[in-house]
């Protein structure tokens, strides 16, 4: 569904992403672990664009959906599909980002509205059905700002499903949630993954890496450094680094 | 008191500044819109056009620009075409007012538009909205409670700034005060202009405040 082939990206002078190698199929929720700075968010972002790579192709369900050389395009993708394709992705961002002028039912319309165009009645009734997955019918005339930081980011999460992506990306999803909060996200998440969402997860929440994972991916200074089931990963880890990592956060 | 012709006199000049006043807000806001447009835009031509045009019409005094709508225009396009253009006095001053005020309102916008959090434009993205989409649907609407309290600041200047157009043989408000005040030798005429200056500036001030309350609700 998603491929990455020797990703490379540099902020000026900064490498922060250094050959990554990457593929996701179908069903899987791969969980990015790795200490702050180690490049997890910023290989998330270059899948929808947020970010150009340098260097690189990435492919978004079998279709080419970057490629570049030392920063410039190797291949020219227009506007149009770029936008196709990122609404096969949904992305769910640490600092939530709902749209604050609209309410909590508006912001997970309008994307449908404005970009699929689609039958307002039907957009409708598809976005009560998602807020009602995560908890959330009750509060459809809120705006977000009188929502708690947990409920905001549940809201977030409808909006991104509102277009119907196949791959959701979370990058932090808790981390900017006060500690009891946490747990309400995690389980509309693993609620997603049970029903066979495909999820790339960036996360501190070892615990969530551990259930839900189906891969768990440890990432330090810009590369993959380690990869496989959670179990071998959290238990067996074979890489220096990784032990380390797991030893101060565990 | 006033005489008849009197009061004439001031309620014409007080329709002159208030019909320069609004034609200038809602043209200035249209074409200050576009300019902060093109001052965020990638394109570099759109770019360095909008920044020049804030750089000239900022940067140089409004009632110069004045002169040279009314007073330079037609010399100079005797001199290009042979046949002058003159526009006339209150067409000269729409434009005046109105190229001058969207330099203002441009960097007011630009500067709203870009207070806006990073975040809301990557979110549209990530949801598949184009630029323009997330721009006229996500950002500019947020940005229009910022930008009410500059915006009324601006009509107040503009409203008081039209009294410039004495300069180019037009009759409005203040002008037709300091007429009497000349004529009669006394000076409590200028206590009516300062009045309906006051009053419409106090009607604006009004009214914005009253907007900004109402684009405060999501907040």
């Amino acid at each position: 569904m998603i491929k990455l082939e020797h990703v490379y990206k540099s902020f000026g002078k900064l490498e922060v992403l250094k050959d990554i190698n990457l593929e996701v199929k179908q069903g899987e929720v791969v969980c990015v672990i790795g200490p702050s700075g180690s490049g997890k968010s910023t290989m998330l972002r270059c899948l929808n664009h947020l970010e150009r790579i340098t260097s690189g192709k990435v492919y978004i369900e079998n279709e080419i959906a970057d490629e570049r050389l030392n920063d410039k395009d190797v291949l020219k993708i227009s506007q149009e599909k770029v936008q196709q394709l990122c609404t096969e992705l949904g992305m769910v961002f640490q600092r939530f980002n709902l749209f604050p002028h609209l309410t909590v039912l508006e912001n997970v319309m309008i994307a449908p509205k404005i970009v699929r165009k689609q039958n307002q009645e039907e957009i409708k009734s598809i976005a009560l059905d998602l807020l009602d997955m995560v908890g959330l019918a009750d509060k459809k005339d809120e705006y977000p700002s009188r929502l708690s930081g947990g409920q905001q980011q549940r809201v977030a999460i409808a909006r991104a499903l509102a277009m119907r992506p196949k791959i959701m990306l979370f990058d932090e999803p808790t981390s900017a949630l006060d500690p009891e909060l946490v747990g309400e996200v995690l389980e509309v998440m693993k609620k997603l993954a049970h029903e066979g969402m495909t999820m790339i997860v960036v996360t501190h929440e070892m615990g969530f890496a551990k259930e839900v994972g189906t891969r768990v991916i440890f990432m330090d200074e810009g590369r993959i450094i380690e990869e496989g089931n959670p179990k071998d990963i959290f238990d067996n880890p074979k890489e220096d680094r990784t032990k380390s990592f797991l030893k101060k956060i565990l | 008191m006033l005489t008849e012709a009197q009061m004439m006199s001031i309620l014409n000049g007080t329709l002159l500044t208030v019909k320069i006043t609004i034609f200038a807000m809602i043209a200035g806001v249209l074409l200050g819109m576009i300019i902060a447009l093109g001052r965020i835009s990638k394109n570099k031509i759109l770019n360095a056009i909008s920044w020049f045009y804030v750089w000239v019409f900022r940067g140089t005094p409004l009632l110069l620009q004045l002169f040279v709508v009314y007073y330079a225009l037609p010399l100079l396009t005797l001199d290009l075409f042979g046949s002058p253009i003159k526009l006339p006095g209150l067409t000269a001053a729409y434009l005046a007012f109105t190229i001058n005020t969207a330099a203002y309102l441009a960097e007011v916008f630009r500067a709203g538009i870009q207070s806006i959090d990073k975040g809301q434009l990557e979110a549209g993205k990530a949801l598949g909205m184009s630029y323009n989409q997330t721009m006229f649907k996500i950002i500019i609407p947020q940005s229009i409670r910022r930008l009410i309290p500059p915006m009324g600041n601006e009509l107040i200047m503009l409203i008081k700034d039209t009294s410039l157009v004495a300069s180019i043989a037009m009759f409005d408000l203040l002008r037709s005060v300091n007429q009497m005040a000349n004529a009669t030798g006394k000076t409590h005429y200028f206590l009516y202009a300062a009045g309906i200056y006051l009053f419409f500036t106090t009607i604006i001030q009004y009214a914005f405040g009253k907007i900004e309350k109402k684009y405060a609700a999501y907040e």
